[in-house]
């Protein structure tokens, strides 16, 4: 076989809910496709209530598709075995707050099997990775919504999965939490970890996905490489430093020179909230 | 529907299995209550007088702990002198733990000794009412100790009480026909002495108790015979009772006076022992060639008229001239 | 399928067995560190303290005591069979519902951790509480009915030699009390606690895979608890005929649905001094295993198709 087994494969996912009234079912997915192949970071994006949760159930087996399939790297989604390969990190996740944050790590290491030296390494890798190792032998009632939300992530990686579904990931998280996972997922692409993840922060899913899915009242409206997304195809940016007013000038002088371009806007780029907030509670941020 | 097909499934494999286990669990629960680890369902009267809290408690298999409680409340009853309540709950104690032997024990006394002699003593009934009274509490002592033996078959315990109840002669009044009474007191004393381990006490009492039933005195003259080749088992009265059978059962063949010196050692032991013994007549023990041979020995002692044992005690027992 | 290679029973991710016990262990000391254990110190003084009750003496001096290791035996079992019945149902209850509302369950269940692993190892960690704490309870009411019958053992020798009582007569009453001390049936009667402990365990699991509380859960095992006293009862009804049909038919349903719970109450009897023989106690076995495997198969045929 020449194609490369998808690490995602949705296939037409329809899932009905019950509702409390007896006779009304709730269609919760409509026919939803997605493919995700080895190495992406994809973004599902959609306001709350669209059927993301839902796919994401559906594609860890934790609900059964009404009609459709679901496959991780070419397993079906309602196999124990296609969990092998994937972490997940669920939204708002509470873990036993009785465990330490190594204990955390080790118990569900042991339960995708590993033991002994093996696990212990791993465990430890991954509080550096998450920057927890100072909190290691804390339990996770004393943690912070960012620590317990990059613990999450730790342990979605404990077993070294292929595949990682993340589901709103920073919601609730501050701002420079919400930096440090975006950084973690980051680093993991460069790992060659395929992610999926969904959020409803549009500005994360835009720094860090390369594609995205667009989902909205159960179907998908629009999906593709990001770039393609959102470039507006016939205009151009130049960014400039320490430009002089005269130069401006020339610059400006020359656009109006040509009857076929149109100068829209000019002036200082507005640096976003979030870079300001981190460079004033941050020294090293850019 | 689909929703409820599994717990309906559930359901099915319940009641399928339910039918395969249903004879299983009958069996053996037959078994265990054979064995007497099991008691029989608690019936719905007991149910009724223990209330709901304890009732519930007593299902939920805690019968030994409400017993535990209920045998608390009986002692307040009894402090109290409230004998029916005494009763009544002692009823339900024993309904709960059969097979504590303690409690069948301490029910009977409570009716049988205490009730009884409150009723006599201290309570401010007319003299013929207190009589009857005393004697309803004797007996329904003896019927409960009695019950406790039906549910605890062979037990010595209760056996040799019975046996001790039926032979005071504090309540022989109680009992009307001496003889029945009697032979009921030997067999259960034959019961507690054929236990395993018993105490060597429990077969001589059945010689005692035997030996005061009308037409068994020969038998009672083999268990004697038998008893007394052991040397433990010569005990005062023991020997007097031996030397009463023998003497009964021949009174041709022996004198009084040598049988008994043969018997006891010596002419003063044999004058002792049997004047202690002639002047139990309340016992009902028998006591043929006994007034003879005190009297032959009193006269080889040389004992004087005016001490005499004869004149410690107006003769009761007349049968033996 | 081709992609699978490796068969689903034992794979590279563990076996059933190792995921089992990582999750058995795990509800083990997430139940210690919910400071259950406690409870064993309000065991301590209730056994200790019935060791101190003046129990009202009604007979002679030659009966001393040995009412009082029966009192320490009842309040012991008692308390033992309250709390491993009560234990085991409201932790399962408990359980369950926490990991689901926590959305716990979701990165257990995303793990390749069947969900019959997961059922398994709620339930052996519960178990194994029961069985921990009622062993430590066992130990120590052992060692009070040790001690104490030790203590009435030689007060009677000293009764027995100021009395002059024959070596028989002493032996006789050494049996006796030696009889209502610790020994092997009591422990096989404890033992018979802990099943039926185990049992209600696996029947509030079944219950909660379809139940919406922890509230609903416990109500209805205790509900299920007692009623199963009076199964014997109704299958008696049955079983003899004389009823009318109606009655019958009604007993036979509560017989067929409701657990036996009376064929687990012989420390009654063992508590009075009878002896517990190991054929008996190993036909009760087979029943309590029976019942408890047949409830884990049940729960998880409904949870596997649970949807979170």
């Amino acid at each position: 076989m020449a194609e490369v087994t998808p690490a995602v494969e949705i296939c037409d996912l329809v899932k009905d809910f019950k509702t409390s009234f007896r006779r009304q079912m709730l269609r919760a997915v409509g026919g939803v496709s997605i493919r995700i192949e080895p190495g992406e970071v994809y973004g599902l994006i959609g306001p709350n209530g669209s059927g993301k949760s839902t796919t994401m159930k559906a594609l860890l087996g934790l609900v059964a598709p009404t009609s459709g399939r679901c496959a991780i790297f070419g397993q079906d989604s309602l196999r124990v075995d296609s969990r092998r390969e994937v972490g997940f990190l669920p939204e708002n996740p509470y873990f036993y707050k009785h465990l330490s944050g190594a204990e955390t790590l080790r118990f569900y290491g042991k339960l995708c099997g590993m033991r002994g030296r093996i696990l212990e390494e791993r465990v430890s890798e991954l509080l550096v990775l998450v920057d927890l190792e100072n909190a290691r032998d804390r339990r996770l009632g004393g943690y912070s919504k960012g620590m317990l939300q990059r613990i999450g992530l730790a342990q979605a990686l404990v077993q070294d999965p292929r595949l990682l579904i993340l589901d709103e990931p920073t919601a609730g998280v501050d701002p420079m939490g919400s930096r440090q996972i975006r950084d973690l997922i980051f680093k993991l692409r460069e790992r060659g970890i395929t992610v999926f993840l969904c959020s409803h922060l549009l500005e994360q899913v835009q720094e860090v996905c390369d594609r995205v899915g667009i989902i909205f009242q159960g179907k998908m409206v629009k999906e593709g490489r990001l770039e393609d997304l959102i470039a507006i195809e016939d205009q151009t940016e130049i960014v400039l430093r320490d430009a002089s007013p005269e130069l401006i000038a020339r610059i400006t002088a020359l656009v109006a020179a040509n009857p076929e371009t149109e100068l829209v806007r000019s002036g200082k780029p507005r640096t976003t909230l979030e870079r300001l907030f981190l460079r004033e509670t941050q020294r090293d941020a850019p | 529907m689909k929703h409820w097909r599994r717990p309906l499934i559930v359901l099915a494999a319940t009641l399928l299995v339910g039918a395969v286990r249903l004879p299983l669990e009958a069996a053996l629960t037959a078994e265990l209550r054979g064995a007497g680890l099991l008691a029989a369902p608690l019936a719905v009267g007991t149910r009724e007088k223990l209330g709901q809290t304890s009732a519930t408690v007593a299902l939920g298999g805690l019968r030994t702990l409400v017993a535990t409680f209920l045998n608390l409340r009986a002692y307040t009853f009894f402090t109290e002198a409230r004998w029916d309540d005494v009763a009544d709950t002692f009823d339900t104690i024993v309904e709960l733990a059969p097979q504590t032997i303690y409690y069948w024990e301490t029910g009977a006394s409570h009716q049988a000794y205490n009730a009884s002699a409150y009723y006599l003593n201290d309570s401010d009934l007319p003299p013929l009412r207190r009589d009857a009274a005393w004697r309803a509490a004797v007996l329904k002592g003896r019927a409960f100790l009695e019950r406790g033996i039906r549910n605890n078959p062979g037990n010595p315990k209760l056996n040799a009480y019975l046996g001790y109840l039926l032979i005071d002669h504090n309540k022989s009044r109680a009992f009307r026909d001496h003889d029945a009474t009697f032979l009921a007191a030997a067999q259960a004393y034959q019961t507690a002495a054929d236990a395993p381990d018993s105490l060597p006490f429990l077969r001589r009492f059945q010689l005692y108790s035997m030996a005061r039933v009308a037409g068994h005195q020969a038998e009672a003259l083999d268990l004697a015979r038998q008893l007394y080749q052991n040397q433990g088992n010569r005990t005062p009265t023991l020997q007097c009772v031996y030397f009463a059978l023998e003497m009964g059962a021949y009174p041709m063949l022996f004198d009084p006076e040598s049988l008994a010196i043969a018997l006891f050692g010596s002419a003063e032991k044999a004058y002792a022992t049997l004047s202690n013994y002639w002047l139990r007549a309340n016992d009902r023990l028998p006591v043929h060639g006994v007034a003879s041979a005190i009297r032959a020995l009193e006269a080889q002692l040389e004992i004087g008229a005016d001490k005499s044992v004869f004149l410690q005690h107006p003769v009761q027992n007349a049968e033996d001239e | 399928m081709s992609q699978t290679p490796l068969s689903p029973t034992r794979s590279a991710s563990g076996s059933h067995a190792g995921r089992i016990s990582v999750i058995a262990s795990h509800t083990f000391t997430q139940l210690v560190r919910m400071k259950v254990f406690y409870f064993l110190a309000v065991f301590a003084v209730i056994t200790i303290g019935s060791n101190f009750f003046d129990l009202p003496q009604h007979a002679g001096p030659e009966a001393a005591g040995t009412n009082i290791l029966n009192s320490i035996k009842s309040w012991s079992v008692g308390t033992m069979t309250l709390f491993s019945v009560v234990f085991a149902i409201v932790a399962t209850a408990l359980l369950l519902p926490k990991d689901v509302e926590d959305r716990t369950l979701y990165t257990i269940l995303a793990k390749p951790v069947p969900r019959l692993d997961y059922l398994a190892g709620k339930l052996l960690g519960v178990i194994l509480l029961v069985f921990v704490s009622l062993a430590l309870m066992d130990g120590l009411m052992t060692a009070v009915l040790q001690i104490r019958s030790s203590m009435i053992l030689s007060a009677q020798m000293e009764l027995a030699h100021s009395r002059g009582w024959s070596a028989p007569e002493i032996a006789s009453m050494r049996n006796d009390i030696v009889s209502q001390g610790p020994n092997i049936s009591l422990q096989a009667a404890v033992f018979v606690v802990f099943l039926r402990a185990s049992i209600m365990a696996s029947l509030a699991l079944l219950i909660s895979t379809f139940s919406t509380s922890t509230l609903f859960t416990s109500i209805i095992s205790f509900m299920i608890y007692f009623i199963g006293h009076f199964q014997a009862d109704a299958r008696g009804v049955f079983l003899e005929a004389g009823a009318g049909w109606m009655t019958r038919a009604i007993a036979l349903l509560v017989a067929l649905v409701l657990p036996d719970f009376h064929l687990f109450n012989e420390f009654d009897a063992v508590i009075q001094g009878q002896a517990f023989p190991p054929m008996l106690l190993g036909q009760i076995t087979g029943i309590g295993l029976f019942y408890a495997v047949f409830y884990v198969i049940a729960s998880w045929f409904i949870f596997a198709e649970k949807e979170f």
